[in-house]
């Protein structure tokens, strides 16, 4: 009798070690940027999706990494420490994609769901390699006080390169110590008026030209500080126009929907708008760049399946409705283009539109330059440099520039 | 006697098995992987291949290397030489302070304990177009004739206070202190009366001095690289001094007695008797400061974006560029070759610098 009953108890024990291990969830290792970045992934893991990531059946272990993350991330994939899921910004995709470390999106349903230009970013020799959960482009924004204080018009959507240097010049001459804008030799920048002037950065060959075009956006951009329209950020001891913007040093600052967050902290009680980027006068056509980070799957995960399962999760109308109405990213399925938040009226709203619309107004490029990488923006920003420093005349700067290309491009 | 032998050196073995294994792992196994892949096309993910002398010879092509070994040697030949000189005479200094030795240890080899990072951020402030640099350049020239005005005042001062004395007394030195003291209080009083009365010219001119963010080479190392030179002096010189002030305190004062009954004066003690007798200390110092200076990476990487590329790359700098460049592929064959380059190179400045330069012991 003891024997029989010890023998059942035997059984269920062992069923019971046996119901937990395949009860186990999967883990889910996830790694994401620092910073404030945490904050939205956290929210998105740990209270809008933990009820269908439970429903999943995984566990995710996410641990997000301070500092470059591209290093972290190329060498973690080196070493095989890397975790199952991971961003990929598009500026340094290629190193991923080409060196098959992320795993191809399958679910077309998901691909077809999104913004057809988010998808190309990240479509490599025809196949999609990230899920992109947001993206970023440049716009004007501006400080209210500044243009009232100096009776100027409001930058707006119609404006010109001509038109947008008169209200800048205007406030500068108006105001002491406050400048229209903080200019940076940097081309992440100079693009929303390079492309915006028809010049293309790889011609037909694949090669960079800088031509009559480009040499006209050129001599606009660095002339705002020449002409009374800016200054050069450094000249004031910042690093970008959002700081400058941001001290109120600047009337305006060209940046993204990141100056949001940013203003946030920074100057909580500015009151502020936002327009597009102007047009070039000659081509009527605007500029702009595509800042854009996907999920990745790694190639070399154990719980692909799982994985994959957990970035339709993370890039689901769900989680982007709930990012966009906390004003930290715009959504990347086409479903939300009409979202009733981005018609709303408060500031951020109003950015976060300006923002949006400048994915599909006019000349618009992912910030992405193919193998050779950052490499393919020196020989600019050398000449930007260069001439907003009064070391070169644009002539100079621009030979220059262009015999770099040549020689970063030489067959 | 013959097992207490081998236990002895089993002993030994014991001891230098943990410094073997860490020289063994990451100094000789990491020299011959970098050797490898400085002849393939690793680029941390496919198989390395064979390449031969390919990533040497785009080394040789690439003008960013070009610029890196022209910085790299420039700075450690600068650098080295301005922070031996320096830290000698500070130590000089320390050494024959009468009073507060201890304090006057502590603040000058206050700079040492500062981070790196901190210290290079820090000088990326004071070194702004409109900074603390800028604006101290920009009152010397703006005041050049009121600081003359100064100087001319207190030099004819002191020389007429020291005349008069001389005429009395019998040893008055020409730096005479409380003579001094005079000096310069009357001429920074009358400096303040010329400046305020406007007897000489004042400009007003705002400079913007370029310090960091240039491509202007000067002599023949970039701008950028002096401005960072500054703050390496400022950083190491005194670590240095602290050797050099070891140094001083070992050598016998009774050399210095035997030469003052010579007849030699403070500048033949100090060229006779103290630089020969720091011969080993200075050996010490320049190796350092050569190895120091060739492998300089920090300052450079976070300076980042406040300097052109071309006017702040090391070799060190260049290593790591072409291991992660931006938004690119890891180059790590070019990678490893730059860094061979590198070893072989301080290698080589430190062997000719022994052989031709300060030597190990006094001869």
């Amino acid at each position: 009798m003891l024997k029989s009953l010890g023998k059942s108890l035997l059984a269920v024990s062992a069923l019971a070690v046996f119901s937990a291990v395949s009860a186990q969830a999967q883990t889910v290792k996830v790694s994401g940027f620092g910073g404030s970045d945490p904050v939205v992934v956290n929210g998105l893991l740990n209270d809008v999706l933990a009820d269908e990531i439970a429903a999943l059946g995984i566990e995710v272990e996410y641990a997000p990494t301070e500092g470059d993350y591209s290093q972290f991330i190329l060498n973690a994939l080196s070493a095989g420490t890397a975790p199952d899921v991971f961003y990929t910004d598009i500026f340094w995709s290629l190193s991923i994609f080409a060196n098959g470390q992320a795993e191809p999106v399958k679910n077309m349903a998901l691909s077809d769901a999104l913004i057809p230009s988010l998808v190309d970013a990240f479509t490599y020799e025809g196949q999609l390699y990230s899920v992109p959960k947001d993206f970023n482009t440049l716009a004007v924004h501006y400080n209210k006080d500044i243009f009232d204080d100096a009776g100027v018009e409001y930058p707006n959507n119609d404006d010109t390169w001509t038109s947008f240097q008169d209200k800048l010049t205007s406030v500068q001459s108006s105001i002491d110590d406050v400048y229209g804008v903080c200019v940076v030799p940097d081309y992440a920048r100079f693009a929303a008026f390079a492309l915006g002037s028809g010049w293309e950065p790889f011609n037909a060959d694949g090669k960079t030209v800088l031509d009559d075009d480009f040499r006209r956006a050129f001599t606009y951009y660095t002339g705002l500080v020449s002409g009374g329209a800016g200054v050069l950020a450094a000249d004031i001891g910042e690093g970008w126009t959002g700081g400058c913007f941001g001290s109120e040093q600047a009337a305006v600052a060209i940046e993204g929907a990141w100056v949001i967050g940013f203003l946030k902290d920074a100057a909580p009680s500015m009151e502020y708008g936002t327009a597009l980027i102007p047009m070039d006068p000659e081509t009527g056509d605007r500029g702009n760049l595509i800042f854009t980070v996907g999920w990745t799957v790694n190639a070399a995960s154990e719980v692909k399946s799982e994985a994959a399962e957990l970035i339709e999760l993370l890039t689901s109308e769900k989680a982007q409705q709930w990012v966009l109405e906390q004003g930290l990213a715009l959504p990347s399925r086409s479903a939300m283009v009409d979202n009733a938040y981005l018609m709303g009226e408060t500031a951020e709203q109003k950015a976060n539109l300006a923002v949006f619309q400048g994915a599909s107004d006019g000349n618009v490029l992912p910030f992405f330059f193919g193998e050779l990488g950052g490499a393919w923006m020196e020989p600019i920003n050398s000449a930007l440099n260069s001439v907003l420093l009064g070391e070169a005349d644009i002539d100079a700067a621009l030979a220059e520039a262009q015999s770099r290309f040549d020689e970063l491009q030489a067959d | 006697m013959k097992r207490f032998n081998s236990n002895q050196a089993f002993s030994g073995w014991m001891f230098l098995a943990p410094f073997l294994v860490s020289l063994g792992v990451f100094f000789l196994w990491a020299i011959l992987r970098t050797a490898w892949f400085s002849f393939t096309d690793y680029n941390l993910f496919a198989e390395p291949n064979f390449v031969g002398l390919e990533n040497f010879t785009s080394l040789v092509l690439d003008e960013l290397f070009i610029f890196a070994l022209r910085n790299s040697i420039s700075f450690a030949l600068i650098v080295t030489g301005a922070q031996t000189i320096l830290a000698l005479l500070l130590a000089i200094l320390v050494n024959s302070a009468a009073r507060a030795k201890g304090v006057a240890r502590t603040i000058f080899y206050f700079p040492s304990i500062m981070s790196s990072a901190a210290m290079t951020l820090i000088f990326l402030w004071l070194f702004q177009r409109q900074g603390l640099m800028s604006g101290m350049v920009g009152n010397f020239v703006n005041l050049r004739w009121v600081i003359l005005s100064f100087f001319v005042i207190a030099i004819v001062i002191q020389l007429a206070l020291v005349a008069m004395a001389r005429r009395k007394y019998i040893g008055v030195k020409l730096f005479d202190p409380y003579f001094l003291l005079i000096s310069v209080l009357v001429a920074l009083i009358s400096a303040v009366i010329i400046r305020m009365g406007g007897f000489v010219p004042v400009y007003d001119e705002k400079l913007l001095i370029s310090w960091l963010n240039t491509r202007e080479v000067f002599l023949f190392m970039p701008r950028t690289l002096w401005s960072v030179a500054l703050m390496n002096i400022f950083t190491t010189v005194p670590t240095l001094m602290l050797l050099f002030l070891a140094g001083l305190q070992s050598v016998p004062i009774s050399l210095y007695d035997a030469a003052k009954m010579d007849g030699a004066n403070v500048f033949h003690r100090f060229f006779n008797v103290t630089l020969p007798s720091l011969t080993p200390v200075t050996f010490a110092v320049v190796t350092l400061g050569l190895i120091g200076t060739l492998q300089m990476f920090d300052q450079v990487a976070i300076l980042g974006a406040a300097a052109p590329l071309e006017s702040r790359v090391t070799l060190a700098f260049y290593t790591y560029y072409n291991t992660f460049p931006p938004g690119g592929s890891p180059n790590i064959g070019l990678a490893s070759a730059s860094a061979l380059t590198l070893g072989v190179l301080t290698v080589l400045i430190v062997f000719l610098q022994r052989r031709f330069g300060i030597k190990e012991k006094l001869e």
